[in-house]
């Protein structure tokens, strides 16, 4: 009962994607930003009663260490009907992946060192470009889209972070790092762009977490 | 020299890659030593300069995937030297091709680009934008008595695809600047016209300099003015508002009042109307996804040449990724992307022309639209 998928045509391709996002979140941070390199293989299951189950094969890398092949097994569950349950994901990864230990606490340091609360908007610019103090702040907001593109993914849909409008660091009493982003999310099949209020904390050893996040109200004016 | 990546997938390839890197005393950087290349683990090898073309037809041979790690080793290595690096890549007047251009400066370098080629290029009224712009093409033909074929090719149909007006700009500068010296480019030339608008949607185009960066569509008002701008590639002739479309302005897939209701979709399309007999393949060039695209959007049933039309896609993208490694998919939009109706390149191909394509450059997604300049050169070199 599992049909084996063309790896080429969107189907697949729409739940790669969900797999890809799930995985940032889990594993993205200031130092690390995985990107799909290729889906070698993918399956579909249509399970009566709950949804399609979609079985891939996954080669990522490490944007900051591309000659590293990150080899995954995932599986997506969209369930049946309903709009607003996030499909269900698990990502198996092979091997480990780069450490980040050194330059996740060498943002940290450099962020609660700030004296005033770091601000910034249209990463990148225009033209692509990323000033290099500001590459990890993007690398994080690129994590925290992965759980908005996970959460918010249907068959229907495919999510990709197109920019960061505007992104305000809330300074806390306890340890993490709290930074409050607008994320412009392109959704390839209705060519929408979509600005998402997203709240991420951080903490080297706790990793990335979304207790907040909202798509902001009503349409950007023609 | 190329540094290649390959993951080796079974025992039979470790050996063949073993073989080929001791008899061709290949400079393995990954892992050290050729008795350490295992399968299922990152292996990257620099190659020579002269014995790349010889490496990679062994490895195609071999049925051996790989991608190019580091393109131009010697580039990067000048790049790490501290010294002045002379502004290569700058061609007649200075023109910066590896920088995105506004629109003025387009129309400026458009000039140039008659002025300093007159025997070779004209510049051609198309139309006029919504706004009141006018399109221009640049007709690229070689003076002669026979009758010629032409193939056409459109940037800038969306506003936010900067790579794509960058591309046509950087085509049109490849072909001028060895006209003199390859002759696959004069034997070309000698068959063949080529006709190249380098900004479609020329009001959308500046609205996403002004305004909006990720503006898509032009910039014709709906509903009293409350409400901007088509979708021009849903906006022509072909089931039309079908399907993968929206009848309300405020979408990103708006197809607009009816077929070719506006102005740049008209100017378009009545000049490959006029000329469709002589048009022996038409491009039309956007981003990003890496995809070349063939007929139709609108339906999963294959146009009547699919044949034909797949073989010499799928060359182009093996063309394609033996630059770069870059990996394009091919396949009809309604399989590889998603379904819709009214593209310029459906339409172009029901009035009859052959070959139809639509290519969507770099990337799969990490920049998406905002593709950083510093990937012009290499996208453009790619997809030459």
């Amino acid at each position: 009962r599992a049909m084996e998928l063309p790896p080429s045509h969107f189907p697949a391709g729409r739940a790669a994607a969900v797999a890809v996002g799930y995985l940032r979140y889990l594993r993205g941070g200031p130092g690390r930003g995985l990107e799909l390199r290729t889906l070698r293989r993918a399956r579909r299951q249509d399970i009566d009663d709950v949804g399609h189950k979609y079985c891939l094969e996954l080669e990522l890398e490490d944007v900051l260490d591309k000659g590293r092949t990150v080899h995954c097994t995932a599986e997506v569950l969209y369930h049946l009907g309903s709009k607003s349950t996030a499909p269900d994901v698990q990502v198996t990864v092979q091997g480990e992946l780069r450490s980040t230990e050194e330059a996740d606490q060498q943002f940290y340091n450099r962020i609660r060192s700030l004296e005033k609360e770091l601000v910034a908007e249209n990463i990148p610019d225009s033209h692509g470009n990323v000033p290099p103090e500001l590459e990890p702040i993007h690398l994080l907001a690129w994590a925290a889209s992965g759980y908005v593109i996970w959460q918010n993914s249907t068959e229907n849909t495919k999510f990709h972070l197109a920019q960061v409008k505007h992104v305000k660091q809330v300074k806390r009493s306890d340890e993490d790092l709290q930074f409050d982003y607008v994320l412009l999310l392109h959704e390839m099949v209705s060519q929408e762009v979509i600005p998402w209020e997203v709240t991420v904390l951080w903490h080297p050893r706790r990793g990335a977490r979304v207790p907040r996040d909202r798509r902001q109200p009503g349409l950007a004016p023609g | 020299d190329q540094v290649l990546h390959i993951v080796p997938e079974t025992f039979q390839q470790v050996q063949d890659l073993h073989l080929l890197c001791s008899n061709l005393m290949l400079d393995l950087w990954k892992p050290l030593l050729p008795e350490d290349i295992r399968a299922g683990e990152d292996l990257h090898i620099r190659v020579p300069a002269p014995l790349v073309q010889e490496v990679k037809d062994s490895l195609d041979q071999h049925m051996i995937s790989y991608r190019v790690l580091i393109p131009d080793v010697q580039k990067l290595v000048d790049q790490s030297m501290p010294m002045e690096r002379s502004s290569h890549r700058q061609v007649s007047g200075g023109y910066v091709y590896t920088e995105y251009h506004p629109m003025e400066e387009i129309y400026q370098w458009m000039t140039q680009i008659q002025n300093n080629n007159s025997e070779l290029v004209t510049q051609h009224f198309l139309g006029k934008t919504f706004e009141n712009r006018t399109m221009y093409y640049l007709q690229i033909s070689q003076p002669s008595n026979k009758p010629k074929k032409i193939i056409w090719m459109d940037c800038g149909i969306h506003a936010r695809e900067w790579i794509s007006p960058a591309f046509c700009q950087w085509f049109v500068k490849e072909i001028l600047q060895n006209y003199k010296s390859d002759p696959k480019i004069r034997r070309f030339l000698q068959n063949l016209d080529l006709y190249v608008l380098p900004v479609l949607n020329i009001d959308g185009y500046i609205y996403s300099w002004e305004e909006d960066r990720l503006w898509r569509k032009n910039r014709s008002p709906y509903e009293n003015g409350t409400c901007y701008g088509t979708d021009l590639n849903r906006n022509f002739n072909s089931s039309w508002g079908s399907v993968g479309v929206s009848f309300n302005c405020s979408s990103d897939i708006f197809c607009g009042s009816g077929p070719e209701s506006e102005p740049e979709t008209r100017a378009v399309a009545q000049f490959i109307e006029s000329k469709k007999s002589d048009i022996l393949c038409y491009l039309t060039i956007h981003s990003y996804g890496q995809f070349i695209l063939t007929p139709y959007g609108s339906t999963t049933k294959p146009p009547s040449n699919n044949e034909e039309l797949m073989q010499v896609a799928k060359e182009a993208a093996a063309a394609l990724t033996g630059k770069y490694g870059t990996s394009y998919k091919v396949g009809s939009t309604a399989l590889i992307l998603y379904s819709n109706s009214g593209s310029s390149r459906d339409w172009v191909h029901m009035i009859g022309i052959p070959f139809s394509y639509t290519f969507e450059l770099r990337d799969t997604g990490t920049h998406g639209f905002i593709l950083p300049a510093d990937q012009i050169q290499p996208t453009c070199e790619e997809t030459m």
